[in-house]
């Protein structure tokens, strides 16, 4: 314990002593530091300029091959992907004309679907109209033939009673003989 | 054998015996004349025919019948000949019967049969140009069988053979059924 209070004792006195020679000699080191510190500066400036630095210039340099690499591949994703894009535009838009194509050859086609049932429909309405024409002049026709076969017959009939009945004997022997004088008029 | 051909066969059959009843008589070709009037007299009525070929009408009733229409008009044995056919139950084929009788008869005599309808009973001198004529147009002898027959209205119609000359006022009236229908 003594002890100790002896080295502190000194340090304080000693302190006191530089407090006492001035505040420059605190700033400026010992001549011998100055120059064993610029040695061993120069030495380590040398060391560094010699091994270090090549080094590290060739990582950078390495580094900046490397980013540039990147950067070139980069570029160049980007151009084969807006080289992509383009297709994929082009693809679209030939996509998006194909089904305007595909539609409007749709919508043709549906028109004339359409139109030829529409024909159809107008032929086969036209037939029927012109079959039910002739069916009601064949009916027609028909009931005025029958008509007349009634008529005829009726006739007919009439005439019969009346020459069965008005025929008297002279009148049929006339006949007769008539008839005989033509089959002997054949020869 | 189909029932057209022996039809023929019984029509030939019954022909033939009643041409042989008529040979017994003293004027064979008289007797078969009158058995050829007196079946064509009787199958020109429809209702007739279908009375003596009903099988449901006794056999006594139809030879009553036939004595009633024939009875005094006709030799006794024209009217038993009809009654026989009657009888026979071949009232259906007394026209035919009677056509072949007559055709029998005129070959017999290298002749051939015209089948006469008129409206009125022909005299002799009408008969006689008719087969002048008939004669002509076929060209072979010709023996007329005249019968009355009111539905020909007027004129008259020969059959010969398969050939038929219609010079009717019945057939004058189907023509004009046929041109007016």
């Amino acid at each position: 314990m003594k002890l100790a209070w002896t080295v502190i004792l000194a340090q304080e006195a000693e302190h006191t002593a530089e407090e006492a020679s001035g505040g420059a000699a605190l700033l400026l080191p010992a001549p011998e530091e100055l120059i064993a510190g610029i040695i061993a500066f120069a030495i380590i400036f040398a060391v560094v300029w010699k091994f270090a630095l090549p080094a590290l210039k060739a990582t950078l340099e390495d580094r900046q091959a490397a980013v540039r690499t990147h950067l070139e591949a980069a570029e160049k994703a980007k151009v084969e992907a807006e080289s992509l894009l383009d297709d994929y535009r082009a693809q679209v838009a030939g996509a998006k004309g194909e089904a305007s194509d595909i539609v409007a050859e749709a919508r043709d086609a549906g028109e004339a679907v359409k139109a030829d049932i529409i024909a159809r429909a107008e032929a086969e309405a036209e037939q029927i109209k012109a079959r039910a024409g002739e069916e009601i002049a064949s009916e027609r026709e028909r009931a005025a033939v029958d008509l007349r076969r009634q008529v005829a017959d009726l006739s007919i009939d009439v005439a019969e009673r009346v020459v069965g009945s008005s025929l008297d004997a002279d009148s049929q022997r006339d006949l007769v003989n008539r008839y005989i004088d033509e089959l002997g008029g054949v020869q | 054998m189909d029932n057209a051909t022996a039809q023929m066969t019984y029509v030939d059959h019954y022909a033939s015996a009643l041409l042989s009843i008529a040979g017994a008589e003293d004027d064979p070709q008289a007797a078969a004349d009158e058995i050829f009037r007196a079946a064509q007299g009787l199958s020109g009525h429809a209702e007739l025919v279908e009375t003596l070929g009903d099988p449901r009408i006794p056999g006594e009733r139809k030879q009553g019948i036939v004595d009633d229409l024939l009875g005094g008009r006709a030799s006794k044995v024209t009217v038993a000949a009809m009654g026989f056919i009657v009888g026979a139950g071949q009232a259906k084929n007394l026209g035919d019967i009677a056509s072949r009788v007559a055709e029998l008869a005129a070959e017999a005599e290298g002749e051939i049969v015209a089948e006469v309808r008129a409206s009125i009973e022909l005299d002799a001198a009408q008969i006689e140009r008719l087969t002048a004529a008939l004669s002509e147009v076929t060209g072979r002898r010709v023996q007329v069988k005249a019968v009355v027959d009111p539905s020909v209205l007027g004129g008259l119609v020969a059959k010969v053979g398969d050939t038929v000359l219609d010079g009717s006022v019945q057939h004058r009236f189907s023509e004009l059924r046929e041109q007016w229908g």
